[in-house]
C-alpha cells in the first residue's frame, strides 16, 4: 500500500494502536495529544464507555503541515480491546500502514497479551495484509508498575516479540516511550515510500 | 522516561524535526527516480479529488449498526 501521493502532493499514514483491553492505548493517544501546539491541535475523537474503557475506538489526525512539498498527515487510531470488539478492531485496521502493539507488562496480563497479539496477526491476514511484513513496532507499557507486578523486558520480548522488531519500554501514563514509539513506526511506515508499493 | 519533565510541546517538536528530515530524504531519492508528473489534464467535471480522508472510517451510519450488533 502505497502512502504517498504525486498526484495530490499528500503523505498520509494510518497508525493503529492495538493491543489488548486496558494496556494503555487510548493514554497513548492522549499524550500525543497533550503535546500538540495549539495550532495543530485538531479534534480527537474518543468513544468511550462511563468507566474510560474505549468503547469503539479513538482517532487522532495529525497534521504535520507541509514537508518537502507534501501536505503530510497522521492518523492514530486505537482500537477498542476487549475481546467482543472482534468486528470493530478488523474496520479500523482496514488500510493500516503501521501497528504500535501496545502490550501490558503486568506479569497477570501476558495471556491477554499473546492473545491480543494473535488476534492482530489473524485480523491482518484477513484484511489482505501479510502480518509477517507489516511495519511494527512493540512497546510494553507500564514500566512504572512495581517490579514485583511486571515481568521483565526480556521476557515479554521473547514471549511477544518473535519477528524482532523494534522495542520500547513505556509509562504512557507520564509519556514516557510514547513519542520513541511514534517515531519509530512513522520511520518503518515511510521507509515503504522508496519500496514498491505491495499491499502487505 | 521522565517525559513530564519536559517543556509541553518539546518532544512534539522533537518528532517533528526528525519526520521532516527523514521526509525530505525520502522525497529527494523519490524525486529522482520518478518521471515529471504529467500536466493536468484540461478540466472536465468537478469530481471530488480521493483526499487522504479516503482511509478514514466515514461510512458512519454502517459502524454504528456494527457498533450496536457487538454490543448485543
Amino acid at each position: 500500500m502505497s502512502v504517498v501521493n504525486y498526484g495530490t502532493r499528500e503523505i498520509t499514514c494510518k497508525i493503529v494502536y492495538y493491543g489488548p483491553g486496558r494496556s494503555g492505548k487510548t493514554t497513548n493517544l492522549q499524550h500525543i495529544y497533550s503535546q500538540l501546539p495549539e495550532e495543530r491541535k485538531g479534534k480527537m475523537v474518543s468513544l468511550a464507555t462511563e468507566t474510560d474503557r474505549t468503547l469503539f475506538f479513538d482517532f487522532l489526525p495529525l497534521d504535520l503541515g507541509t514537508i518537502s512539498g507534501f501536505n503530510t498527515r497522521f492518523q492514530l487510531y486505537t482500537v477498542p480491546g476487549q475481546v467482543y470488539y472482534a468486528a470493530t478492531r478488523k474496520l479500523v485496521l482496514q488500510g493500516v500502514d503501521g501497528v504500535v502493539f501496545v502490550a501490558d507488562s503486568q506479569s497477570r496480563q501476558l495471556a491477554e497479551n499473546i492473545e491480543s497479539l494473535q488476534d492482530l496477526h489473524e485480523n491482518l491476514a484477513d484484511d489482505g495484509f501479510d502480518p509477517r511484513t507489516m511495519p511494527l513496532v512493540m512497546q510494553y507499557n507500564k514500566r512504572d508498575l512495581p517490579a514485583e507486578e511486571i515481568s521483565p523486558l526480556e521476557e515479554l520480548d521473547n514471549k511477544l516479540n518473535f519477528r524482532g522488531v523494534p522495542h520500547f519500554p513505556a509509562s504512557a501514563i507520564s509519556g514516557g516511550g510514547v513519542f520513541e514509539c511514534l517515531r519509530s513506526i512513522a520511520s518503518l511506515v515511510l521507509a515503504r515510500l522508496s519500496a514498491p508499493a505491495a499491499k502487505g | 522516561m521522565a517525559a513530564d519533565e519536559k517543556d509541553e510541546g518539546a518532544e512534539f517538536a522533537d518528532f517533528m524535526a526528525d519526520i521532516s528530515q527523514e521526509i525530505s530524504e525520502r522525497v529527494e531519492s523519490l524525486d529522482a527516480a520518478l518521471p515529471a508528473p504529467a500536466p493536468p489534464l484540461a478540466r472536465k467535471v468537478a469530481t471530488p479529488s480521493l483526499s487522504s480522508d479516503a482511509r478514514m472510517i466515514l461510512d458512519w451510519d454502517n459502524v454504528a449498526e456494527r457498533m450496536i450488533e457487538e454490543m448485543l
